[in-house]
């Protein structure tokens, strides 16, 4: 249900991360630029703004640049648990009134931590923008969160923990992505938390995050949608223009990830699993970065749908896998690059991770044919347009830009650097990132097999 | 210009907040006087994108719904047949069937078929549900017409070569192995057998583990020879296309269909369903890392009167302010949401009320699925709870029409149950009208949780003790006894 963050989506939304239409004719389809506007308050309030007036209703969202990595020591799961406290009160607002302000007038509302930020998002009929106008930049003024309520959402983000980590059947898997593919870089800490990490969250913790992070500097407020901009502007400066800047400096991560100089291997366990699992893992170049463009090339020919070459290979012709995935989980500082399947029955781990290698080297060896490229990038741009099909879609994509990627003029001039990659600078990324001595291994088969106590090793932000 | 949402937004102005009841109520006695938000200006006006449709000489009836917006094209072929008509012990084979579509056709392989798409920058989906087999393409609009070509190849000419019904064959298997070890997922399948027994509804539309491995090629190829025909079909092409240019492609590839000479399968009641004695299933899987508890019962068929009444009812039950989050999640930390659905079928189908929570809570989350439902049938519903709640309604309807696949989504749903296609101009109306006594009505007649059944999947010895209190005939089954080909849940062994 709502306020997720990344944990679920995985495996499905990266895909759409390059997402960006500019003047850019595919085929006899031309799509228009997005002529957003970009102002930033005295405050330090950044608002970017696009016009839509194709149905009457508006989204709003809020982007803070605080994220999971951003997790105190010692309480990991803190910004994921602190966000589910941004939906209580505040001084002029009682408990879960955005709800009341949105879902109860037809609208809806959520939010979601990743790795690198933290967004909140509504969308309700344009006559009500003013209203939520009101109510964010009063959230971000003041929240007046008690210990009963922070106690019952800590249940709630617990309860939510165990329905993504402990109850499905690859839950864990999942869960040790993180934690065994990064050894210094806070993104080790798998945003959900730990229970224990959790428990010991305090009403304390809640204020200090709060006040360190939750202020206009460190915010960029995006409005797609049916509004008229004077009116916009006005309305902003009138409630978030007397949001004050503090004076504290704001936190930054600037721990790097040492490269990796050899292969590590991990096994884990859990109950349930009916059939094996292999994820490998790369550390990727940022989402920023030139060599994103050809990365999300490369990820769509080795893993979107049938015709892709893991799918061919492991599942249609092999029969070695039941799914394969290729994901370019790609973000502010150095993301993953995970090749993984679920193995098809009476198969063998190491099987299907010669198989997954396999196909990572004949990216690397030879180059891809030029049908798979256009497909590619045909793929990509298409899912790009269908994002946009929503003033929801098109902030999200404003958003990813501005916040991300650094630079919300992205969002016009992405998809053109898409279509300009060719089969050499696939080749060229695969060889550049990829190769023995930089992958994590991890296989994850069901609990009786586990080796004796003691044997397996016990990484940080364990189950109980 | 995109004239979308319909009239819903116009409703919306009548819906304004209570706002007395939404502030000034913090106990903290701050110096400043504390804010009330701005109220809603005045709402703005919209229209409506209105469905066409022509029914060509073969009986294919044709909709199209022009929405220019985005250069995308969203098209489906709707078989009007699903997984209802799976002979018994063959649980899965429309499903299978349907699935099997994009693996082969006279002309092209599996592996074309996937390339020719994904090249398009299409995707290409085919599968059964109840009531209907669906195979649908969603494309940029310039590429509407190789797409819509691959698409009528695949409904009209698959070849079922044995090699792919066994590798789908073992596909369905291994991701049945993965669903049976999901407590959420294998909890749905337990209550469609105790609340539908061994009628058409009662066994998983994606099949069992053994009746996957029984399906033969004659069955599928039987089914579709008895089921896809143009005159048990319809395809809706809904996005960025003139209706003119649309039927013309619906004609050249679709018009030369042939119409078989036998009469249509019949579409009699089969599956009136009376309820039986309620039961309390509790399947033991002791390593769950969550207890799944679901509430289910009879609800309704899309045709029944109170189809409205039906669904606003179940609009307060469930949603982010819905009573069953309010209390399970939102008052007591209990889940991460619980939740609702009335999935209204051809013939009556399931009410079903769910969460997901840890093992010792599962008897208390189990005692308030069961509160809340009767809750609604005891007291009478204020008409302040009710309003918004029909706003969360109208306002999902509106969203849903925003995208060309949620467009073609409505109205195949209007067009499988052989409604008008003008409700969907009458939707926001319709839940409009419905009041507080309709819902208690509706609760209390149709929804009765005294004769619900409730299904818990997890790790028994955590809650049992808990849930006997309250229901002394709890069976309990463990999973590795769990047979969901029959409605007894046990393996034969077991059941004598």
């Amino acid at each position: 249900m709502k306020r997720y963050g990344k944990f679920l989506a995985l495996l499905l939304t990266l895909g759409l991360l390059t997402a960006t239409v500019a003047q850019l004719a595919i085929g006899q389809v031309s799509m228009p630029q997005m002529n957003f506007r970009d102002r930033t308050l005295p405050n330090g309030l950044r608002m970017l703004s696009l016009e839509d007036h194709s149905s009457p209703t508006v989204a709003i969202q809020v982007w803070y640049k605080v994220g999971s990595k951003d997790d105190p020591e010692g309480r990991s799961g803190f910004a994921h648990l602190f966000e589910h406290m941004m939906f209580k009160s505040t001084r002029n607002m009682k408990d879960e009134m955005m709800d009341r302000l949105t879902e109860d007038v037809g609208g809806w509302n959520n939010a979601s931590t990743w790795d690198d930020f933290t967004n909140y998002y509504e969308v309700v009929p344009s006559n009500y923008l003013e209203t939520l106008l009101w109510a964010e930049a009063d959230r971000m003024a003041s929240l007046t969160v008690d210990e009963k309520n922070f106690k019952s959402e800590r249940a709630v983000v617990q309860e939510e923990f165990r329905s993504r980590v402990l109850a499905p059947p690859y839950g864990r898997l999942f869960y040790a992505i993180e934690r065994r593919s990064y050894t210094t870089h806070p993104y080790r800490r798998p945003g959900i938390g730990s229970l224990e990490e959790l428990d010991a969250a305090t009403l304390a913790d809640v204020q200090a995050f709060f006040k360190t992070f939750y202020r206009p500097d460190n915010a960029t407020l995006i409005v797609v949608g049916d509004f008229d901009p004077k009116q916009l502007d006005a309305w902003v400066d009138k409630y978030f223009g007397r949001v004050p800047k503090p004076d504290h400096p704001l936190p930054r991560v600037t721990v790097k990830e040492p490269a990796r100089t050899a292969e590590k291997r991990f096994q884990e366990f859990g109950p349930n699993v009916p059939l094996p699992a292999v994820a490998i893992t790369y550390l990727a170049p940022p989402a920023g970065s030139d060599d994103a463009y050809a990365l999300r090339v490369a990820e769509s020919i080795l893993g979107a749908g049938e015709s892709s070459r893991l799918y061919q290979s492991l599942v249609y012709r092999q029969q070695v896998a039941q799914e394969a995935f290729a994901q370019a989980d790609m973000r502010e500082d150095p993301g993953l690059f995970i090749l993984g399947a679920i193995l098809a029955s009476e198969k063998q781990p190491i099987e299907v991770e010669r198989a997954l290698l396999a196909e990572l080297k004949r990216v690397q060896s030879e180059p891809v044919t030029q049908a798979e490229l256009e497909k590619a990038k045909s793929q990509l741009l298409t899912n790009l347009i269908r994002e946009r099909e929503t003033a929801s879609g098109k902030a999200d994509a404003l958003g990813r830009a501005a916040v991300l990627l650094a630079d919300a003029r992205r969002v016009n001039t992405d998809a053109a650097k898409l279509q300009a990659v060719t089969t050499a600078d696939v080749q060229r990324v695969m060889q550049k990132y990829f190769n023995d001595n930089n992958r994590v291994v991890i296989t994850y088969t069901s609990e009786p097999e586990k080796p004796a106590a003691g044997a397996a090793e016990n990484g940080k932000g364990g189950n109980r | 210009m995109k004239t979308k949402l319909i009239r819903s937004l116009l409703f919306l102005v009548f819906i304004v907040l209570y706002p007395g009841a939404l502030f000034g109520q913090n106990p903290s006695s701050s110096p400043v006087p504390q804010e009330t938000p701005p109220v809603p200006a005045a709402p703005r006006p919209v229209s409506v994108p209105k469905p066409v449709e022509q029914t060509l000489k073969n009986g294919l009836r044709v909709i199209v719904i022009e929405d220019h917006d985005m250069p995308l094209i969203s098209t489906q072929l709707l078989i009007k047949n699903g997984a209802e008509v799976d002979p018994g012990g063959l649980s899965g084979l429309a499903d299978l069937t349907a699935s099997l579509l994009t693996k082969g056709t006279k002309t092209r392989s599996a592996p074309q078929i996937a390339q020719e798409i994904e090249a398009l920058g299409g995707v290409i989906n085919s599968g059964a549900g109840w009531d209907a087999s669906r195979a649908s393409i969603n494309v940029m609009s310039t590429k509407i017409t190789p797409a819509i070509e691959v698409l009528a190849d695949v409904v009209r000419n698959p070849v079922f070569k044995e090699d792919e019904i066994e590798r789908l064959r073992q596909q369905y298997l291994d991701s049945l192995s993965v669903a049976m070890n999901d407590p959420g997922t294998l909890a749905t399948f337990v209550a469609a057998r105790v609340v539908f027994g061994d009628t058409s509804y009662g066994h998983p539309a994606s099949g069992t583990p053994a009746s996957i491995a029984k399906i033969q090629r004659s069955d599928i190829v039987d089914l579709h020879t008895r089921y896809y025909r143009p005159d048990n079909a319809v395809l809706i092409i809904g996005g960025d296309i003139k209706a003119s240019d649309a039927f013309k492609l619906a004609d050249a590839r679709f018009g030369d269909w042939p119409k078989p000479a036998t009469p249509l399968p019949s579409r009699s009641a089969t599956n009136s369903r009376k309820d039986t004695k309620p039961r309390i299933v509790v399947i033991d899987m002791p390593d769950a890392g969550q207890a799944a508890v679901v509430l289910a019962r009879t609800g309704i068929s899309r045709n029944d009167p109170d189809y409205f009444r039906g669904i606003v009812t179940n609009a307060v039950l469930t949603g982010y302010s819905g009573r069953l989050n309010q209390e399970i999640r939102i008052k007591r930390g209990l889940s991460y949401g619980a939740r609702s659905s009335l999935e209204a079928r051809r013939e009556t189908g399931p009410f079903v009320a769910s969460a997901q929570t840890k093992n010792p809570s599962g008897a208390e989350v189990a005692s308030l699925l069961v509160d809340e439902v009767s809750r609604l049938s005891n007291e009478p519903l204020k008409e302040a709870e009710l309003v918004p709640r029909k706003a969360v309604l109208i306002g999902g309807f509106g969203r849903a029409l925003e995208t060309t696949d949620g467009l073609v989504a409505q109205i195949s749903s209007l067009a499988l149950h052989g409604l008008s296609l003008d409700e969907i101009n009458n939707y926001i109306k319709n839940v409009q009208a419905i009041a507080p006594a309709d819902v208690q009505r509706f609760a209390a007649s149709r929804l009765d949780a005294k004769t619900a059944n409730i299904v818990i999947v997890g790790n028994a010895k955590e809650f049992l003790t808990e849930l006997q209190k309250r229901y002394p005939n709890t069976e309990v089954i463990s999973v590795s006894d769990l047979n969901l080909d029959s409605a007894t849940l046990r393996k034969a062994t077991a059941a004598r």
